[in-house]
């Protein structure tokens, strides 16, 4: 199957994945909806916080929402396109189903994402984000001038989808041995909401978790501080990490492809 | 484990040695019973798994080296199992089949149509996947293995719980692909049916060695049972008669059938049809009197209970 072939199948399932939308309004509606009513509780924790203190560690509410903001922005996107990630470390290598991407005269990893583009979670958290986003630099005066924030951010924060991209596929890679992945998957997914926070704010240990094991800092801590505070050093590694990232990730896809046709399990 | 497939002669060498070839055009039953290497060696052959040693082609391709090539030339069917979308229609599923083997306009319009006339593919209509019958997605899951005309399938238990029609359908489907296309055609069932209506050729496989390759008629050649039936009009009853042949033929095993005549079996490897019918016409009055032909059934559930070698 040629380059051109490919882009015209993913285009069409696209365009299949929003007519599902269509068809499954409710679904649609429950998911970018519910993840509202998610991003009202962690809202509610931050503005009691800001109601006792004017600033944190530096950091004032609107930085806060900020960042909160834009820690939506690349976890959004790779949620819209690479969510059907979840149901290989969860069902498919344990129920035997994962076969099917192994049939088609397409790459496999093209076929699970494929069977699946554009989850319904993923615009609620894009429009969110992007709100956030805007309201907060309209209250607070930014570090760098508005086009390179601009242009500069848009870049970040497809690296940051990248780098949640890599975590994911690299975790649900490992059912490949362990034949599930899922609850290892589902933990750090939890811990990439702590780098929805100021980070100088933890334990310098998590910290550097977030930076060099499971670098989720990358993908908004490093480019809102930024954007926010100028501060260049680590965000310039951000493409690094997320091509290394993502190449570890497919390393382990593939070994763990090699290893399914091996046992065929 | 090696096997060999090429586009005149798919040949596998499975497991210990063992090699078998099966011509393009061919339609192979691939018998075994559960646990004999049948899953295995279709894995295999459909680039799913990856052989530990040797090598096997299909079509000219190593399956699971240059898996895409290979896959774009077959077609699968796991009976237990759905490839389709399964929160999508099988209208929105065959599009983007369609899209996945790049298949020309006329092609596909063709193949609807004969899915139209043989499955009453349009009743199936908008309806998910996910929200089928069996019989419903097994016909989906048939008529999508063969959308792109591949030179050979692969069925694995394609009629499983399906009804009698619907298997008729299924089994008119891909004989009719093979007389118009040539399709190649591997099936495992444990549905004899399957196998005596679509099938020409068996591969029986035992303890991951192929243990008979050849026609439906040389299978059942083999059989190591073969049986008498007759009924005389002597004054013996039933019993007294079944008691006699026993004492007449130790090696035979008489027994009265439901429709009052007595029935001898015997190993056909101790005791010829000349020697039971010479015993027989010596001591009875027969008035009727004939051998069945060994019923594919016996001789499979024979190699099943691993009686064969």
């Amino acid at each position: 199957m040629s380059i051109v072939q490919t882009l015209r199948l993913t285009w069409y399932m696209c365009g299949v994945s929003l007519h599902r939308l269509v068809e499954y309004r409710g679904d649609f509606i429950l998911g970018a909806f519910g993840f509202l009513v998610m991003f009202g509780v962690q809202a509610a924790l931050v503005g009691a916080l800001f109601a006792l203190v004017p600033t944190v560690g530096g950091w004032d509410f609107a930085h806060v929402l900020f960042l909160l903001g834009f820690t939506m922005l690349p976890r959004g996107l790779d949620k819209m396109f690479t969510d059907n990630i979840w149901l290989i470390s969860a069902f498919e290598i344990r129920g035997g189903e994962f076969y099917r991407y192994l049939i088609r005269p397409v790459n496999p990893l093209l076929m699970v994402l494929s069977e699946r583009l554009v989850w319904p979670d993923a615009f609620g958290e894009l429009i969110l984000g992007v709100a956030l986003v805007s309201y907060a630099s309209s209250r607070i005066d930014l570090a760098v001038p508005a086009g390179e924030a601009i242009g500069v951010g848009l870049l970040l924060v497809v690296c940051g989808a990248l780098i949640h991209f890599a975590i994911k596929l690299l975790l649900a890679s490992l059912a490949f041995w362990t034949t599930q992945s899922f609850s290892a998957m589902r933990s750090v997914n939890e811990l990439s909401m702590f780098a929805g926070y100021p980070l100088d704010l933890y334990h310098p240990a998590l910290r550097s978790l977030l930076t060099w094991m499971v670098p989720f800092a990358f993908t908004s801590y490093y480019p809102v501080t930024y954007l926010l505070f100028g501060q260049r050093d680590l965000v310039l590694l951000t493409p690094v990490v997320a091509a290394a990232a993502v190449l570890a990730a497919l390393t382990v896809w593939r070994l763990g492809l090699r290893r399914y046709q091996a046992t065929g399990s | 484990m090696s096997s060999l497939f090429s586009r005149e002669y798919e040949t596998v060498r499975a497991v210990d040695d063992v090699s078998f070839e099966v011509p393009a055009g061919a339609k192979t039953a691939y018998i075994g019973a559960n646990g004999a290497g049948k899953s295995t060696t279709i894995k295999l052959l459909t680039g799913i798994m990856t052989p530990t040693g040797g090598s096997c082609l299909v079509n000219g391709v190593e399956p699971y080296r240059d898996r895409r090539r290979a896959a774009q030339a077959m077609g699968v069917v796991f009976g237990q199992r759905t490839q389709l979308w399964w929160d999508l229609s099988v209208t929105d599923s065959f599009r983007i089949l369609q899209r996945i083997y790049d298949i020309p306009d006329a092609v596909y319009q063709r193949n609807l149509g004969i899915y139209r006339e043989l499955l009453d593919i349009d009743e199936l209509g908008g309806t998910p996947v996910r929200m089928l019958s069996l019989g419903q997605r097994m016909r989906a899951e048939v008529a999508a293995s063969l959308l792109h005309d591949p030179k050979v399938v692969f069925w694995d238990e394609p009629t499983i719980g399906l009804d009698l029609m619907v298997k008729d359908a299924v089994r008119a489907l891909v004989n009719r692909a093979n007389a118009e296309l040539g399709t190649t055609v591997v099936l495992t069932s444990h549905d004899l049916g399957d196998i005596t209506s679509i099938c020409d050729q068996v591969l029986v496989v035992d303890k991951g060695r192929v243990i008979h390759q050849g026609t439906i008629a040389g299978l059942v050649a083999t059989a190591s049972q073969r049986s008498v039936l007759f009924s005389h009009s002597g004054p013996e009853t039933l019993d007294e008669t079944v008691r006699e042949v026993d004492a007449m033929l130790p090696k035979a095993t008489a027994s009265v059938t439901d429709d009052h005549r007595v029935r001898i079996d015997y190993p056909a490897d101790q005791l010829t049809s000349r020697e039971v019918l010479a015993s027989l016409l010596e001591r009875f009055e027969i008035s009727d009197c004939y051998a069945p032909e060994p019923e594919l059934k016996t001789v499979i559930q024979e190699i099943y209970a691993g009686g064969r070698v």
